[in-house]
């Protein structure tokens, strides 16, 4: 079981980047924050394989989010991708600097972000296996 | 309506966008005439406000743009530009972009009523108000443009970390600030992972009542599971130590990283048309409703066509409300308080009745008690309606679930549902979808069997998996069945041993060895599969349950399938409860969980094989003393017994007393009594006080163990 965390503010971008992943097929398992303090509070409760963050939100914005995942121990392995509505090229330079591994541009083409999303769950470290799934 | 009867006919992503679309632009109505009533009161934008506008127009150009709505994308883009322009200070609130943003978000409204329905007409009439408004602001915006003010951001002493973080409008914020001459410090600050939205939503406020919070960066912890620190870039008019003064936070510090240049004694005063900002806005709407009229006799003077969409782009296209559950849930607890209350008046009517003096006035207390109960059932039984949600959804993401397994692993699976529309209350349908995932995960995986196998044993090549929900009383049974291989006990009884989960020479009866594989997640299959064999096992789906208030039942039968029945009560929120007394203790049982109560005599219990049971109408119902699950003295005298049941299980419960039924909302207990097995909650029962809960649930269970143990 690999999972995916989506931190994203639209409840109808949300749904599409839900939709979109889960046909990477039946072993993901989506989770979703609809804003960057649920994300954070999320992300200690179980071990994501994937972040997959927007950057406009209104409590703490993507890259805010990204440096604080890129910077901490627990999860700077976990590999990041952002997803946004193309505006300042800044803020994406700024992003993948920060140590994002992949910027998609809003809207999406379904079938590239299952490619990148596949890419970084396939590179990804499997830290969650070990503890999370025996049963 | 026209376009009400229209939109149904879009696809269900199309609906959402346009439900969240509608949002986003009453949010940037609302906060344009905030910004109207700032420019009037000849204030300076709020950047926060601003900032909001760019945001909800930022989300409604990528919306626009994932449905394929081009038109509304193009506007989006465009009002996000000029918004852009005036959160980053390229232009300033005299703009002549500025009037034009209220037109084009009244245009964008138009856009979204004519969306998915529109004819060639109204597609081209609509093409052409789009590429209009779009020059109008491109030559609105197309002004001399104000250069960026020069870096001192860099001069700023800021941990590099923290600088790469901000965002190109955070960056343009903190130059501001210091151009203004603002104090820039750095307030530092940890919390407990679990509980910091309040304490940081503190701090804030506490700072932007005296300037502005740039940005808010978290940082790993010490211990960075449990623990979060945030870094907060504030831009103040008071300096670093008056506001280290005014942060009475633990655990923060803060330091200075740019001194200003105004006074502390002057910002006083400064602060102060923003502090009376609220006291302006009482006439903000007739105000509101100046700016917007001046708007639009300026739009006729031009000679354009009027703002024929200005009372469309006021009513709403879509009929549903969202609503935070917690705003039920309190609610709820209002409601829960209210019968509470009537339960007092009750008492005190019927007081007033039993005494020949007051009768009178007692009937009469007790006839407006007994309308304001009708009246309170209906406010609960609305409430409760609110809260209720068809199983449809969970169903839909099954289906899901399943037709992505089939592509994976190629066996041939049909499943069907029945009774989608049974309602279950809101939470319990949250909490539901993780066992029926791995229910139906288990039957695909496990219990079908492959094409060949299946044809071997005269079945057809193709599996079922039926799931058939229902509602019976207060309670919803869902029942997940296949017609799969079915679970063989004699496995499950040398899996059993071999787990040390029962000696050599215990007896293990089939219906035993089934409830070992609900109780100790016990599992038939000798390796582990891809596709359920990790994760949750049974156990779980049974610990889900009986979080729940529920139960689950499993019933096999080998080479024909199995079924897994799910009974749950249809709400948590509020229940009828039957309170009972043993000794002293008042004890409230869920009433949709009591069959019936019993007086019985001592003589009519008898021993079986060390438990008590009383004969029920020829049945031999286990029997279990209140006292003594709880170490109660009880009293010595004839006693009552109360039966209760849960899906196919029944069990008597011995108690001294019936106090009569009341509703009670359940609250959940903090602290150790939370552990006690037996125990769902407490509920506050107006002059009784507080009662405690008994889980039902948990109490049939384990009498269902014993007897089976027996």
């Amino acid at each position: 079981m690999q999972r995916i965390l989506i931190v994203e503010d639209s409840a109808t971008m949300r749904a599409m980047l839900c939709a979109t992943l889960e046909e990477l097929g039946s072993e993901v398992k989506i989770s979703e924050a609809a804003s960057g303090f649920e994300a954070l509070r999320m992300l200690p409760r179980e071990s994501y394989d994937l972040i997959v963050t927007d950057i406009n939100m209104p409590d703490i914005n993507g890259l805010e989010l990204v440096s604080f995942v890129k910077r901490s121990e627990l999860y700077r392995r976990v590999p990041l991708i952002i997803v946004s509505t193309e505006g300042s090229e800044r803020d994406r330079d700024r992003g993948l600097a920060l140590g994002a591994d992949a910027y998609m541009v809003k809207p999406f083409d379904p079938s590239a972000m299952r490619d990148v999303a596949a890419g970084l769950l396939a590179s990804a470290p499997t830290s969650g296996d070990a503890t999370a799934e025996e049963a | 309506m026209a376009a009400r009867r229209a939109k149904r006919s879009l696809s269900k992503a199309q609906r959402e966008f346009v439900c969240e679309a509608e949002e986003t632009l009453e949010r940037l109505r609302a906060d344009l005439l905030t910004l109207a009533e700032q420019r009037e009161g000849e204030r300076e934008a709020d950047p926060d406000l601003v900032n909001q506008l760019f945001r909800a127009a930022h989300s409604l150009k990528g919306l626009a743009g994932m449905v394929g709505f081009d038109a509304m994308s193009e506007l989006a883009h465009h009002l996000e530009d000029a918004l852009d322009g005036l959160r980053m200070g390229r232009i300033d609130l005299d703009s002549p972009a500025i009037p034009l943003i209220d037109e084009a978000v009244a245009l964008a409204a138009g856009l979204l009523a004519h969306f998915g329905h529109q004819n060639e007409a109204q597609q081209r009439s609509d093409a052409r108000d789009v590429a209009d408004m779009l020059a109008r602001i491109e030559t609105g915006l197309d002004g001399p443009a104000k250069g960026p003010s020069e870096d001192a951001v860099d001069s700023l002493d800021l941990d590099p970390a923290m600088l790469r973080a901000l965002t190109e409008y955070e960056e343009h914020r903190l130059r501001e600030n210091i151009r203004k001459g603002r104090h820039v410090s750095l307030v530092e600050t940890a919390f407990e992972i679990s509980n910091f939205e309040e304490g940081l939503g503190e701090l804030s406020a506490a700072i932007r009542e005296v300037g502005e919070v740039v940005s808010t960066l978290p940082s790993p912890g010490d211990s960075p599971a449990s623990q979060i620190c945030f870094a907060l870039l504030a831009a103040t008019r008071i300096d670093a130590s008056a506001l280290a003064e005014r942060l009475e936070f633990p655990d923060t510090s803060v330091r200075v990283l740019a001194e200003g240049r105004t006074t502390a004694a002057r910002d006083a005063q400064a602060s102060v048309p923003e502090s009376g900002a609220a006291l302006s806005g009482i006439g903000a709407g007739t105000e509101a409703a100046r700016t917007k009229q001046r708007a639009a006799t300026r739009a006729s003077d031009d000679g354009e066509a009027p703002e024929t969409p200005e009372f469309e782009s006021l009513r709403s296209l879509s009929d549903t409300v969202r609503v935070d559950i917690r705003k039920l849930d309190e609610l709820m607890v209002l409601v829960g308080e209210l019968a509470t209350q009537r339960a007092s008046l009750s008492r005190t009517a019927a007081r007033l009745l039993a005494d020949a003096a007051t009768s009178a006035a007692g009937r009469d207390l007790a006839k407006i008690d007994k309308l304001l109960g009708r009246k309170l059932q209906q406010l609960q039984a609305g409430v409760l309606d609110v809260r209720m949600v068809p199983l449809r959804q969970v169903f839909e993401r099954l289906s899901r679930v399943v037709r992505r397994l089939q592509r994976d692993h190629g066996k041939q699976v049909r499943l069907d549902f029945r009774g989608a529309d049974t309602e279950l209350d809101k939470l319990i349908v949250e909490e539901l979808v993780d066992p029926l995932v791995h229910l139906v995960r288990n039957a695909f995986d496990h219990a079908i069997e492959t094409p060949e196998q299946r044809l071997a044993a005269h079945k057809p090549a193709e599996g079922a998996i039926h799931i058939c929900a229902s509602q019976r009383g207060n309670h919803v049974v869902i029942e997940v069945s296949d017609d799969g291989r079915g679970m063989d006990a004699e496995a499950i009884r040398v899996r059993a041993r071999a787990a040390g989960l029962a000696g050599e020479a215990d007896e293990i009866s089939d219906k035993e060895a089934l409830a070992l594989v609900l109780e100790a997640g016990l599992s038939t299959c000798s390796e582990v599969s891809e596709t359920s064999g990790r994760g949750v096992g049974m156990d779980v789906v049974r610990s889900n349950l009986t979080a729940l208030g529920g139960l689950v039942d499993l019933a096999s039968e080998p080479g024909r399938g199995t079924t897994v029945t799910l009974t749950l009560p249809v709400t948590l929120a509020i229940v009828q409860a039957l309170l009972v007394a043993v000794g002293e203790e008042c004890f409230a049982i869920p009433l949709n969980a009591v069959i019936e109560t019993l007086l019985v005599e001592e003589s009519q219990i008898h021993r079986s094989e060390g438990h008590e049971i009383l004969d029920l109408r020829g049945e031999a119902l286990p029997l279990r003393r209140l006292a003594s699950e709880f170490g109660i003295c009880a009293g010595e005298q004839a006693a009552y017994v109360v039966v209760l049941g849960l899906g196919d299980a029944r069990m008597g419960l011995l108690v001294d007393r019936l106090e009569g039924q009341q509703d009670a909302v359940i609250k959940p207990i903090q602290g150790p009594i939370q552990q006690v097995r037996g125990i769902a909650g407490a509920t506050e029962l107006g002059d009784r006080g507080a009662v405690l809960v008994i889980d039902v649930a948990s109490l049939v269970e384990d009498g269902v163990r014993r007897r089976d143990a027996a």
